[in-house]
């Protein structure tokens, strides 16, 4: 008799034990379910308005109700077409210099011995630890006096520099936990260090390299302040500047509705690479590379 | 060739060089070189092309009697506190997140986590200027909306909220890169700590503070440097929203020097620079003292 009414019991706090389990994790969907809301209600909010005539922005900003004037996205991409071409050339142009600068780099600081390798290294690393403001006015004149501005390399050269720091010694620290025998093999084969560079350590550093195109695509196509100093010629405007400039003009009049169309149309370059690097991003990115 | 191949050692150290050459190059001559030039004109009064005169510490002095600036220090000290306790929200929903059972779950959150990374900076800054806008924005409608009309505000051109709305742009300011970072410390940390805490049956604040914000302390300092730094020498918000206005209500210390330098006629670059100098050095000063903060606990 005894025994049961313990083992009851039991079973009912074990229910209690398990109610409170779930109420804690509806809990915890409910305010991470909140969280991811506000985070994807502005562009949300964007995209309701980027199909709204400037009536319906003066008097149905937040209904959503037809008709919608899908021609925005033909009036805006006239506008935004050159500048997500321009910025597609630095954007792409700047990864593709810095992955092939920082792997070299990376791998030399990691497997080859010649004098002064860690000194050099650290004169690369201390970079990093650098804030940049003191850069932006003494890099403008630089720019100025090698005739780089209103160029493509304005932009693509010191975003290759400044990608360096971070992804050297990434790669670095990536490249030393391959196994030695790997290149000694490769080595014994007779193959020349730049074999050696593209047969065995690219390969194996793919994920990584991608990681870093990524991230270095994503910062020049958000790059502001550099490209509005060194880049007058409306022609030659990347993404961001270029939409700024159509804000200036567009919401002084209220037409919105062609303007978040833009908006719109500039993300998707990002969301295509997104998607293409979104394992790297989430499992990769929070996995090796950044360790206390 | 051949004579390279015989002395092997010799032959790698050329290699070792022709590879760090390009990176090597690169921040020498597109960082450090601009970092060592602008150390040295700040201390002249320079505009890049025909002046350059030395002044010595002429700039410092005016910088600092500037009330400008000392109106820039004391609202980037404001931003500096709203940044820090900014940082709360995302460590809080990576904690939260961390603890849901169903591992499907955690995947689709961290996925939405990510979603503020396809949105263009200058988009997302646009997007809210929109929905603050006092005419067309989307506060304003929807207090009208509510038949609050009362209380409809003019936001970012209002002298004393245009701070507050700085601030509240990007709510529920989750920051992608700091979640990256405290998403990998806590899957780096040893399950069986999990299930440790499990079975003491502590509740979830005494269980967060108890076990799971000191496990993540290392990275919470590396992302408050990042912040401090950053918001400390920063000042792409204010110069794409507000230009520092209205009047000097939102101004910071860097949009102080990009104004100086690019914001006028004149191009006073030699002032400008010693504004950077000055941001540059207190930014060293406040990361290094972090530093010495993070190695000394972690």
């Amino acid at each position: 008799m005894a025994k049961t009414d313990i083992g009851r019991g039991a079973i009912v706090r074990a229910k209690v034990r398990r109610m409170h389990a779930s109420r804690r994790e509806f809990a915890k969907h409910a305010i991470l379910i909140l969280v991811c809301l506000f985070i994807v209600l502005p562009i949300l909010f964007m995209l309701s308005v980027s199909v709204k005539s400037l009536t319906q922005v003066l008097y149905q900003l937040l209904v959503v109700r037809g008709p919608f004037y899908l021609h925005n996205y033909q009036v805006a991409w006239q506008a935004v077409a050159p500048f997500i071409k321009n910025s597609l050339i630095m954007a792409s142009g700047s990864a593709a210099l810095a992955i092939m600068t920082a792997s070299l780099a990376g791998y030399a600081f990691a497997k080859l011995r010649f004098p002064g390798r860690d000194m050099l290294f650290w004169v690369i690393f201390v970079k990093m630890l650098l804030p940049g403001v003191l850069n932006l006015i003494p890099s403008f004149v630089l720019a100025w006096h090698l005739g780089l501005l209103n160029t493509y390399w304005v932009v693509i050269l010191f975003a290759v520099s400044a990608a360096q720091p971070f992804w050297v010694f990434v790669i670095r620290t990536f490249v030393r936990q391959i196994p030695h025998e790997l290149f000694e093999a490769a080595r014994m084969d007779g193959a020349a260090e730049l074999q050696t560079f593209w047969l065995v350590v690219a390969p194996l550093l793919r994920p990584m390299l991608m990681l870093m195109g990524i991230s270095v695509f994503i910062a020049v196509w958000n790059d502001y302040v550099w490209p509005l100093v060194t880049i007058s010629s409306h022609s030659m405007l990347p993404i961001g500047v270029g939409l700024a400039d159509l804000n200036a003009i567009d919401a002084s009049y209220g037409s919105y509705g062609p303007l978040m169309a833009g908006y719109a149309i500039s993300m998707v370059p990002l969301i295509l690479i997104f998607i293409i690097g979104a394992r790297q991003f989430v499992e990769g990115m929070s996995s090796g590379a950044v360790k206390l | 060739m051949k004579r390279w191949r015989l002395r092997g050692v010799h032959r790698e150290w050329l290699v070792g060089y022709a590879f760090i050459l390009p990176a090597l190059g690169f921040t020498l001559i597109f960082d450090y070189y601009p970092i060592l030039n602008g150390m040295k004109q700040s201390l002249y009064d320079w505009n890049g092309v025909n002046v350059d005169r030395f002044v010595g510490l002429q700039n410092f002095r005016q910088i600092l009697t500037d009330p400008v600036f000392g109106h820039a220090m004391a609202n980037v000290l404001f931003f500096l506190a709203a940044n820090i306790v900014l940082m709360v929200p995302t460590l809080t929903a990576c904690i939260i997140l961390f603890r849901l059972r169903s591992q499907r779950a955690q995947y689709i959150y961290r996925i939405f986590f990510m979603i503020p990374l396809v949105v263009p900076w200058v988009v997302m800054l646009l997007v809210w200027e929109f929905m603050y806008d006092p005419q067309f924005g989307l506060f304003n409608h929807l207090l009208t909306d509510l038949h609050l009309s009362a209380y409809r505000q003019l936001w970012l051109a209002s002298p004393s909220e245009v701070k507050w709305c700085l601030v509240g742009m990007g709510f529920p300011w989750i920051s992608t890169t700091a979640a990256l970072i405290y998403l990998g410390g806590l899957m780096s940390i040893d399950p069986a700590i999990w299930e440790a805490a499990a079975l003491d049956g502590a509740g979830s604040w005494a269980r967060a503070l108890r076990i799971e914000w000191p496990l993540l302390r290392g990275q919470f300092k590396l992302n408050l440097v990042g912040v401090l730094s950053g918001t400390l020498t920063g000042y792409g918000v204010q110069l794409l929203v507000t230009d520092g206005g209205p009047g000097y209500s939102s101004t910071v210390p860097g949009l102080y020097m990009y104004q100086a330098a690019f914001g006028g006629t004149q191009g006073n670059y030699g002032y400008a620079s010693a504004v950077g100098l000055l941001l540059f050095v207190v930014a060293i000063l406040m990361t290094v003292a972090m530093m010495r903060y993070v190695r000394s606990e972690a």
